[in-house]
């Protein structure tokens, strides 16, 4: 379960020792970058196999919330806690162990161009040292999941956007992380391809791992979201959860117009 | 611990650079080269030099002049008393006989003059041979102060003005070489760095997205850092090659110059391969920060 609120936080993000606070915890955060104050007072959990909608306009603060659950940066003020390590305590050394256990996806699907498919999704395997026959069998089991394994000799170039951002997933999911962070993954796709990366997120999520899913898209957010944190100025605005979990084996077309779906949220700290 | 994936990853990418940038890693061998060329040059020139200097150093030397008269016991027991002196190496005895043979073969075609002369009027003399560390005006000067007092002695005789000619340009050669060395050093160093900096900023992607799934700084810094190092390595035969091929086509022009030894040609190789090591980790450091810019 997650809360967040002015008057729960405390409470809830002081219940226990770190590792029952949530998979991820932030503690009256505040990120200043480059002399612009980037997150203001950001308070939230997430729970063990969460799947986290996080959204707003862009320059929100969105991608900073992403980089500080990545320890790609730390707080200027506050606390971030993932999987039980204290951002601000970490040392160097054990943050690349950290990283593998966070999974990345973009909306720029980031793969290496002049590798193909396997050697994409091999090659997060090998910079952990994986041995050479593990190697092959979970490439072999991540590619066969995202539906890519026939295509497994292709460079990323002769892929569509939707299946390069499968490559991008399996690449992230192939160390089996307990974390998926996922800013914009659904950017450059259309509808449709969106919906299939949405629904492999979903899966993903089922097996157990946190999802959390970044967009300014509110269309996406409304026939998705299970928990939405809008983030507005670096602030949080509002932390809300479904009443009705999302159906998800429901079509695109259902989902979207699904009448009355508002009404089917509160909000977490309730 | 590198598994064996890892490790043969790493001596692939080592390499890799030379295959997936062939003209820009061809543009940085050839720029280093033209750098390395240079100090090579360089370093070459301040070698002959200073053996030039050292062999005029050979020339300083010292005659000491005996007074007219003394029993040839006197002059004998000299010489195990002058060769004891620190900095002396070699003491020759010159006869009044073998100083005017001497004086007659510099005068050349004016020696009749000398038969003008009812006797010789050359005293006996030593000849002074110093050792290679006291071939300086000090050293000199320390000597003579030494043997001037001794009664048997007359007159002591030494170049001191072209000891401190010889002294101003060893000196002003020494830093002008070392002046000369490091601002070519320097732009060595400039030129190495960016070359590779050029190479980094090819690469910014995949660094990037090695620690986004949680590579560890050594493991993305081998294979730079050994690219590095066989670029240097490149870089410097290449400057070695060139150098050599330009010798043997001017080997009538420059006669007397001498070459570096394999030794030499070794080390500057060894150095250049060093230079590569330090540009490519000078180059790195930006994109080794913790960060993964996200």
């Amino acid at each position: 379960m997650s809360t967040t609120s002015p008057g729960a936080r405390e409470h809830d993000l002081n219940a226990g020792p770190l590792e029952e606070r949530g998979i991820i915890a932030f503690r009256h955060v505040d990120l200043v970058y480059k002399d612009q104050a980037a997150l203001k007072d950001v308070s939230f959990t997430v729970a063990n196999g969460e799947f986290l909608c996080l959204t707003g306009p862009s320059g929100a603060g969105k991608s900073s919330v992403l980089r500080l659950i990545a320890m790609d940066a730390f707080p200027t003020r506050g606390q971030v806690i993932v999987r039980g390590m204290l951002a601000t305590k970490m040392s160097r050394r054990r943050i690349p162990r950290l990283r593998r256990e966070i999974g990345f996806v973009f909306q720029d699907f980031r793969l290496l161009e002049d590798r193909n498919v396997y050697e994409n999704v091999a090659f997060a395997q090998l910079v952990v040292g994986v041995p050479s026959h593990q190697i092959v069998r979970n490439v072999m089991r991540v590619l066969t999941n995202v539906g890519l394994w026939d295509k497994r000799h292709r460079l990323p170039r002769q892929l569509s956007g939707g299946e390069q951002q499968r490559v991008a997933i399996a690449r992230a999911m192939v160390n089996s992380p307990k974390i998926l962070l996922a800013d914009e993954p659904t950017g450059n796709l259309d509808p449709v391809t969106a919906q299939e990366i949405i629904d492999l997120l979903f899966r993903i999520n089922d097996a157990g791992t946190c999802v959390v899913f970044s967009t300014h898209d509110h269309g996406i957010v409304k026939t998705f979201g299970q928990r939405v944190i809008v983030v507005q100025g670096g602030r949080i605005a509002s932390d809300v959860k479904r009443r009705v979990p999302v159906d998800r084996n429901a079509s695109l077309a259902d989902r979207m117009y699904r009448p009355g779906e508002t009404a089917t949220r509160e909000p977490v700290h309730a | 611990m590198l598994r064996n994936a890892q490790a043969a990853y790493l001596v692939r990418e080592s390499f890799a650079g030379f295959r997936r940038r062939k003209l820009t890693t061809g543009v940085t061998i050839l720029i280093m080269g033209s750098a390395l060329l240079v100090l090579a040059v360089l370093t070459l020139v301040t070698l002959n030099l200073g053996g030039m200097l050292e062999q005029a150093r050979v020339g300083i030397d010292m005659r000491v002049f005996l007074a007219e008269g003394l029993p040839d016991d006197r002059v004998a027991a000299l010489q195990p008393q002058l060769v004891v002196i620190p900095g002396v190496a070699q003491v020759t005895y010159i006869s009044p006989e073998t100083a005017l043979h001497e004086f007659r073969a510099s005068l050349g075609d004016d020696a009749e003059l000398l038969e003008l002369l009812d006797q010789n009027p050359l005293p006996p003399s030593y000849h002074l041979t110093l050792r290679p560390e006291a071939r300086n005006l000090d050293a000199v000067q320390a000597v003579a102060r030494e043997v001037g007092v001794w009664p048997e002695v007359e007159e002591i005789v030494f170049h001191q003005e072209w000891i401190d000619a010889l002294e101003t340009w060893t000196f002003r050669f020494q830093m002008a070489s070392l002046l000369v060395g490091l601002v070519v050093f320097v732009a060595a160093v400039f030129v190495i760095s960016n070359t590779v900096k050029l190479t980094m900023a090819a690469s910014a992607r995949v660094i990037q997205i090695q620690k986004l799934v949680g590579a560890t700084n050594a493991f993305i810094r081998t294979p730079y850092l050994c690219e590095g190092m066989i670029q240097g390595l490149l870089a410097g035969a290449l400057a070695m090659g060139v150098l050599l091929v330009a010798g043997r086509l001017l080997d009538g022009q420059l006669g007397g110059i001498v070459f570096f030894t394999p030794a030499q040609v070794g080390g500057f190789v060894v150095f250049c391969m060093l230079l590569g090591l330090v540009g490519s980790w000078a180059a790195m450091r930006k994109y080794l920060t913790l960060r993964s810019e996200i």
